[in-house]
């Protein structure tokens, strides 16, 4: 059981290895960002179903126990990462995904110089959008960019591009929530 | 007293002298008289132990009767003398504790007087105090009151506004969700890219 920082570091930096490696080994550049996709969605099952982490970092079960659990519950995953999460879960490591997720996009940008962006807009991107965004997104972060495109009727227009932690929202709903604000803050208290 | 009661004993000696000196005058001039004098004059068989009678009782009198009627007298004057020096006193007494009286009464009046002046002035002032404080008071219930007026006003309008702002925010979203063809969206999305901030920025 690792308490120590620098034990858990080393232990998210060893979890990103393998999996990069044995993607990479697989099928390079896509197996990479197949396998990061699916990371992305196992944290978001994670976070929706409240009883699969605890079930799967249950202390009272036995770790071969937690291993076959997980090998179950993640097996449509990609061979490498569906044995990566059933060590973790045997390891009880679980709530470490997030951070072996930053952790493989750093080893991405690092060795294979690329970096996905997440890219939100209301209607799909044709061939044009993606040769601007992907000339802009190159621009400001130096690396090969690969879009990773989401629909989301709810910003009601514009885009929003993430990568990580930095993000840039320049959709309809951002900026007319900042309009709200800004005309809520900017009242006299009635001195019309 | 005493020169009343010699003065009684002379007379009474000289009217017993006057009867024992003639004698024979009044026998003559009875018995000249025996028809008209005689009527007047007295029996001197009569008129000799009335006069002894007289004299002994007067004797018994001036002995005792006297002394003692005196002595009453006296007794008497000495009563009243005594009973006028106590009026006196008493008058005196009385003179003076009235004038206390009085001397006390115009102190207590005065004080009375100073007792009410000191209330009215007390009074008065802890008329003006609590005549100043409930101005005060009044002055800063309306104070907060102004503050708290104005307070609920600001946000009554502030509320106002903010509901005017979400409902014409809300009602734009909804027309720009409605109204935008993905043509148009796409325009949106070329514009924000271009105009967008960089990565490196945030």
């Amino acid at each position: 059981m690792p308490i120590n920082r620098l034990v858990v570091k080393e232990e998210i930096a060893t979890y990103a290895g393998v999996l990069f490696d044995a993607a990479s080994d697989r099928g390079g550049l896509e197996a990479v960002l197949e396998v990061r996709s699916q990371m992305e969605a196992v944290i978001g099952a994670m976070r929706a179903d409240m009883g699969l982490a605890p079930t799967l970092s249950d202390p009272d079960a036995a770790d071969d126990v937690r291993y076959e659990l997980a090998k179950g519950a993640f097996g449509a995953c990609e061979p490498e990462l569906g044995e990566v999460l059933a060590v973790m879960a045997q390891r009880r490591d679980l709530d470490l995904l997030p951070r072996v997720l930053e952790a493989l996009n750093g080893l991405m940008a690092e060795k294979l110089d690329t970096v996905v962006v997440d890219v939100t807009t209301v209607v799909p991107l044709d061939d044009e959008l993606r040769r601007i965004i992907k000339e802009k997104t190159e621009a400001d972060l130096g690396a090969n960019v690969v879009l990773r495109e989401h629909i989301d009727k709810a910003i009601l227009g514009g885009i929003i591009m993430s990568t990580g932690e930095k993000r840039i929202d320049a959709s309809i709903i951002s900026q007319l929530n900042h309009a709200r604000n800004v005309l809520k803050e900017t009242t006299d208290g009635g001195e019309c | 007293m005493k020169a009343r009661a010699s003065k009684a004993t002379a007379l009474g000696i000289a009217a017993v002298a006057c009867l024992a000196a003639f004698p024979t005058a009044a026998l003559a001039a009875e018995e000249e008289a025996a028809g008209g004098l005689s009527v007047i004059l007295p029996n001197m068989l009569e008129f000799v132990p009335m006069l002894v009678a007289f004299i002994i009782l007067w004797i018994i009198l001036a002995k005792f009767g006297w002394p003692m009627f005196n002595g009453m007298l006296e007794k008497r004057e000495n009563t009243i003398r005594e009973a006028l020096r106590k009026s006196e006193e008493a008058q005196i007494e009385s003179e003076r504790t009235l004038a206390e009286y009085r001397k006390q009464l115009a102190d207590a009046k005065a004080q009375a007087a100073a007792l009410i002046a000191e209330a009215r002035e007390t009074g008065d002032a802890v008329k003006a105090g609590i005549t100043e404080k409930a101005h005060a008071e009044a002055a800063d219930m309306i104070a907060k009151a102004k503050v708290a007026i104005e307070a609920e006003k600001k946000q009554a309008i502030a509320e106002l506004q903010a509901s005017v702002v979400d409902t014409s925010v809300d009602v734009a979203a909804r027309l720009i969700g409605e109204d935008l063809t993905e043509g148009e969206h796409r325009k949106v999305i070329e514009r924000y890219v271009k105009e967008a901030g960089s990565f490196n920025a945030n």
